[in-house]
């Protein structure tokens, strides 16, 4: 909300500067606070002096220039100035606004000279209001009320010089979304005086009755309606059209702009119909028909749902209840009998409506925060005040439909319980004192009474608490947890996370981070959202795998045909319960095919403490010749189809593999009798696989075999077609006395044969 | 042979070689299988000649070991005094990995609150509405709620708006004290710009205890932010709201482009927003069945996205999502 000081100094009186009052409203009351924009004319070098009231003493076309007419103006200086202006809007005896030669305008690069225009000498410039920051019209000068004295320093009347606030209250102070709540706020944190404006409310003139029922209490607990006739349909005076432009809002006719100013005053959103177009001549509020349509007056036919509230005349609908007229009942210019609606409508269902419709106006924003009950009575004085005072209008009807106002809370408060919230202590005095500046009243014993614009959002201790902290916000010490129960540190789960990590970064991966939502998924029920974003986004995924392979196609656009990436995150496994299961999942595709990915895997396990055991098996998108599983998940090597070039992978569960971690390692002395270390090598059918034959020796040796690792395959003439010639190192060594070279040999032997039954291997030299 | 002639020939013989060539010979001419020296020790018949002639030959020994390591050592000083590289070469190229720079940020600040004997919870990122939403005090009617904002997998089922949920849960499942953080994936239905990504990632941190206080809250957020952001920063407490804390407030550091004069990183106010807190609604603790009278307790929730924009100047949330190798080198 735009917030113009001098319209907010009207209502407190504070000496603090604006940027201190933002500040200030920053800290203690608000979500956010712009910086304070400062519009209009300079405030430099009396420039400020330099824009006076005028009246025209006369007026003559310009001799030599149709478009322009030359003025008598007085300025109060005792001779008249003669001004040539351009515009046609006004006639002698009009009271003006003049700049005089020297003025900064914001519209000017240059100061204003004197000059001649055509031939004719013209001193000075009679002003538009898009000239000096107060609007956009250039249509015509702006015309001010005779009343005011010629030589008045023109920022007397109109706020040509301005610092504009823009500020945006958190959800629960919709109270703060209006001048007089705001000039409260700051009269309270700046101990300022406030002064609420107050106006008379009209007097009935040949009063008539008002028809309004409102069939729908809970979704419109308060109705104010009242009839307006002679209503003289025009532009409004110029200050009204000034603070409207500051403020942001448009300005578009005297009895739309009152009920504009008086939303922006109050914070009470108002609605004028015109009377005449209600073809049933009274209002009903009901929620909508089925079928229902309604065009609202920004031009577009809704249709309503059942839910919507509507304000209809008593046939059909004529506004979306505190959302947005209709505009067959708009008032234009024709209008001259007006029914002003100041009400009260219940937040969830004006949220719901606006949000179904996709349709937030400064209304909705308001009622869907909750708007005090109590306000469409203030509102709806105001506004009628203005409306017969700017259109000339007679006020015939009023009524006020409610079902009961509700009563404000009263909340038993311990001001010793602020002390131990805040862990400060506030003096009690002044904990009484900061509740009363924001309209709460303390009773002795300290039943705090609650004010009708805070009545929801402060119903309890708690809530009556956070009103004391954060006016002293900024006095609140930093203390840290007096502990007296400390346990910092990761579960096993985590600081092996961790691990893995540390070691795929140490191999050369990089970690990526990849969408858990994806355009499909290989498992038959994945989760899919009912309403997804994107196509893109649309399921749960079960497997880290597409999302890797997106990101190393996203290195190779980028011209790295080396990526090798990995990622830790969930996958989430239908569970047939209505939570799926949640898993962490290491994926990775590391460049350049299945043995570097090996190697890869192999560090990892070996980190872990673990031996990488892997079976032959099959997945979709591995290639079918080199594709293995584990107990953990599955590792292999890209199929050619999903990534040009060759790339091996793997996916593998976290708490299956974390769950063959040792909790803890215990010494060996693999130091004080050392290793008997062989070497064999074997000749065996091609279709043996060397991890056959490492169980096979492990098995034939038993746990006396430290180490069994193939470390040459080779295949040729000297082994002969179909075989190839396995080398495997062999370490023996017992923890408790060094091995004899026979017993090797022994052992050596055992395997030799095991191997020699199993799989017909013949020993090579 | 008259040892002590022998001696003298050899150790000048010693002295006189300049080579480990020369240096060999000497060797084999003196305590060769054929030397003078052998050729007695083998004809000694009496106790006394062979101490003498051994004490002989461990001297020779010794002297031809010392020279030929003096003769090694200026052959490997000439070696090396030859070998040079050019040291402004690179060095052979050794793969390098490198973390995310969120999973970066997750853990400095796990180990932040590690440090301050809080424990580390892996929150569910799948949530009932009762956790997402009920538990922690949403009003209905609350925007949130609302499928325009949250990305519902059934009436009850949501993916989690923030990690708070894992708060309830914890509460739940232990009495006070609780210290905990609780850091992960978070979803809301937002159309990704360089602010927003439809995923992102939260920190949740929550002390509940006897007389835990907004200003312990005040005083662990400027001890985070000092450590994450420098010690030099300042930061400041302004009000705000939330539904599951009161009184709410949200956490400020100082602008580290300007330093509190005013840029536009800062829309000239100074401070940077960082994230919200407060502390923890009794409602709150009513609903998992704490004694609000007896525990007070504090809680906040922030995004690393937000932690990686202001210290690292991350112009756009979505190139963290892209994976490009340029991005990923640079953390
Ligand atoms: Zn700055």
């Amino acid at each position: 909300m735009r917030v113009p000081m001098s319209w907010l100094r009207e209502y407190v009186t504070v000496d603090a500067p604006a940027e201190e009052i933002a500040r200030r409203l920053a800290i203690c009351a608000l979500d956010e606070v712009e910086r304070v924009r400062e519009v209009g004319v300079l405030d430099v070098d009396d420039n400020l002096g330099r824009f006076l009231v005028g009246k025209v003493l006369a007026v003559e076309r310009h001799p030599s220039a149709d478009r322009l007419r030359v003025c008598q103006v007085d300025v109060g200086e005792g001779d008249a100035r003669q001004i040539v202006c351009g515009a046609w809007n006004f006639e002698a005896g009009a009271t003006v606004a003049v700049a005089l030669p020297g003025a900064l305008l914001p519209v000017l690069e240059a100061p204003l000279d004197e000059r001649e225009l055509r031939g004719q000498r013209s001193r000075g410039m009679i002003l538009a209001e898009d000239e000096v920051g107060l609007g956009e019209d250039h249509a015509g000068i702006m015309v001010l009320p005779d009343s005011l004295e010629p030589g008045t320093p023109l920022d007397q009347v109109l706020p040509i010089r301005e610092e504009v606030l823009d500020v945006t209250p958190t959800p629960n102070r919709v109270d703060l979304l209006s001048m007089v709540g705001l000039a409260r706020e700051v009269a309270a944190l700046f101990d300022g005086e406030l002064h609420v404006p107050e106006a008379d409310d009209p007097e009935l003139v040949d009063a008539e009755p008002v028809d309004v029922t409102v069939e729908d209490f809970e979704g419109c607990p308060r109705y104010v309606g009242r009839v307006f006739r002679d209503v003289a349909i025009g532009p409004s005076p110029q200050w009204l059209r000034s603070r409207l432009y500051l403020a942001e809002l448009r300005s578009i006719s005297n009895v739309v702009d009152v009920t504009n100013y008086v939303m922006h005053v109050w914070g009470n959103p108002l609605h004028a119909f015109d009377l005449t177009r209600l073809s049933g001549g009274r209002i009903v509020v009901r929620r909508a028909r089925p079928g229902e349509e309604l065009r609202t007056l920004d031009g577009t036919l809704r249709r309503l749902h059942p839910d919507d509230l509507m304000i209809t005349d008593g046939d059909r609908s004529v506004a979306l209840a505190g959302i947005m007229g209709g505009e067959e009942s708009e008032v234009s210019d024709e209008t001259g009998e007006v029914l002003l609606e100041a009400a009260n409508f219940e937040p969830v269902g004006i949220f719901k409506s606006s949000e179904r419709l996709g349709l937030r106006t400064a209304g909705s924003n308001r009622w869907e925060k909750g708007v005090d009950p109590y306000l469409a009575e203030q509102a709806a004085v105001h506004a009628s005040r203005m409306i017969v005072d700017l259109a000339g209008a007679r006020m015939t009807g009023h009524v006020d439909v409610h079902s009961g106002l509700p009563e404000r809370p009263v909340v038993r408060h311990r001001p010793e319980r602020t002390d131990h919230v805040v862990g400060f202590p506030i003096d009690p005095g002044e904990q009484c004192s900061i509740l009363e500046g924001f309209g709460f009243e303390v009773a002795p014993n300290w039943d705090v009474s609650v004010p009708t614009w805070r009545a929801r959002d402060v119903t309890r201790e708690i809530d009556v608490i956070e009103e004391v902290v954060r006016t002293v916000l900024d006095r609140v010490p930093f203390t840290m947890p007096l502990r007296r129960h400390v346990k910092g540190h990761l579960t096993k789960e985590q600081r092996l996370r961790r691990l893995v990590e540390d070691v795929l970064v140490g191999a050369g991966l990089s970690e990526a981070y990849t969408w858990s939502l994806a355009p499909s998924d290989p498992h038959r029920d994945a989760i899919r959202l009912p309403d997804p974003m994107t196509a893109d986004q649309a399921v749960l995924r079960t497997t880290l795998l597409p999302g890797l392979v997106e990101a190393v196609r996203t290195g190779l656009d980028a011209g790295f045909d080396d990526v090798s990436l990995f990622e830790i995150a969930r996958i989430y496994l239908p569970s047939g319960e209505p939570l799926p299961d949640e898993r962490w999942r290491v994926g990775a595709i590391v460049h350049d095919g299945y043995d570097v990915m090996k190697g890869v895997l192999e560090t990892l396990y070996a980190a872990l403490h673990l031996e990488l055991r892997v079976r032959r098996s099959s997945h979709p998108s591995l290639h079918p010749g080199k594709a293995a599983e584990t107990d953990a998940g599955w590792l292999g090597e890209l199929h050619p189809t999903l990534l040009e070039g060759v790339w091996g992978a793997f996916e593998l569960d976290l708490e299956t593999l974390f769950s063959q971690v040792p909790e803890r390692i215990v010494y060996e002395d693999v130091i004080t009798y050392p290793a008997a270390r062989q070497d064999i090598a074997v000749a065996v059918d091609e279709d043996v696989e060397v991890g056959a034959l490492v169980d096979a020796a492990r098995e034939a040796a038993g746990p006396i075999l430290r180490e069994a690792r193939v470390f040459d395959v080779y295949r040729g003439e000297q082994v002969g077609a179909g075989k190839k010639s396995v080398a495997i190192h062999l370490a023996f060594q017992s923890s408790e006395r060094t091995l004899t070279d026979e017993e090797a040999a022994e052992l050596r032997g055992k395997i030799v044969a095991a191997l020699a039954e199993r799989f017909g291997a013949e020993p090579r030299a | 042979m008259d040892p002590e002639t022998l001696e003298k020939d050899a150790l000048a013989a010693v002295a006189a070689a300049s080579s480990l060539d020369d240096i060999d010979r000497v060797r084999v001419e003196f305590l060769g299988r054929k030397s003078a020296l052998k050729l007695a020790l083998r004809e000694v018949r009496d106790r006394e000649t062979g101490m003498t002639l051994n004490a002989l030959r461990e001297r020779l020994e010794t002297a031809i070991d010392a020279r030929e390591n003096d003769l090694r050592r200026v052959e490997l000083d000439r070696q090396v005094s030859e070998e040079r590289v050019d040291v402004t070469m690179p060095g052979t190229p050794f793969p390098r990995g490198h973390l995310h720079l969120i999973t970066q940020i997750r853990r400095e600040v796990e180990d932040i609150f590690l440090g301050l004997g809080y424990t580390v919870v892996d929150g569910r990122e799948v949530e009932t509405t009762h956790y997402n939403f009920d538990g922690l005090n949403f009003p209905q009617g609350h925007p949130t709620r609302s499928p325009l904002h949250t990305l519902f997998l059934d009436q009850q089922t949501v993916l989690r708006t923030e990690t708070s949920p894992s708060q309830i849960r914890t509460m739940e499942a232990q009495e006070p004290p609780v210290y905990i953080v609780s850091l992960g994936r978070c979803y809301r239905r937002d159309t990704p710009d360089a602010t927003h990504t439809p995923t992102f990632h939260q920190v949740e941190g929550l002390a509940v205890d006897e007389g835990i206080s907004l200003a312990d809250l005040e005083g662990t957020l400027d001890y985070l932010l000092k450590t994450l952001f420098g010690e030099e920063r300042r930061t400041q407490f302004t009000t705000n709201y939330f539904p599951f804390t009161e009184p709410s407030i949200e956490a400020r550091v100082s602008c580290h482009i300007c330093d509190g004069s005013g840029c536009p990183v800062c829309r000239h106010s100074g401070w940077i927003e960082v994230g919200g807190a407060g502390m923890v609604d009794p409602n709150l603790f009513e609903f998992v069945g704490y004694d609000p009278e007896r525990y007070t307790g504090f809680a906040f929730g922030w995004g690393l996205e937000r932690i990686a924009v202001l210290r690292h100047g991350i112009p756009d949330l979505r190139e963290l999502w892209r994976n490009d190798p340029r991005l990923l080198r640079q953390f």
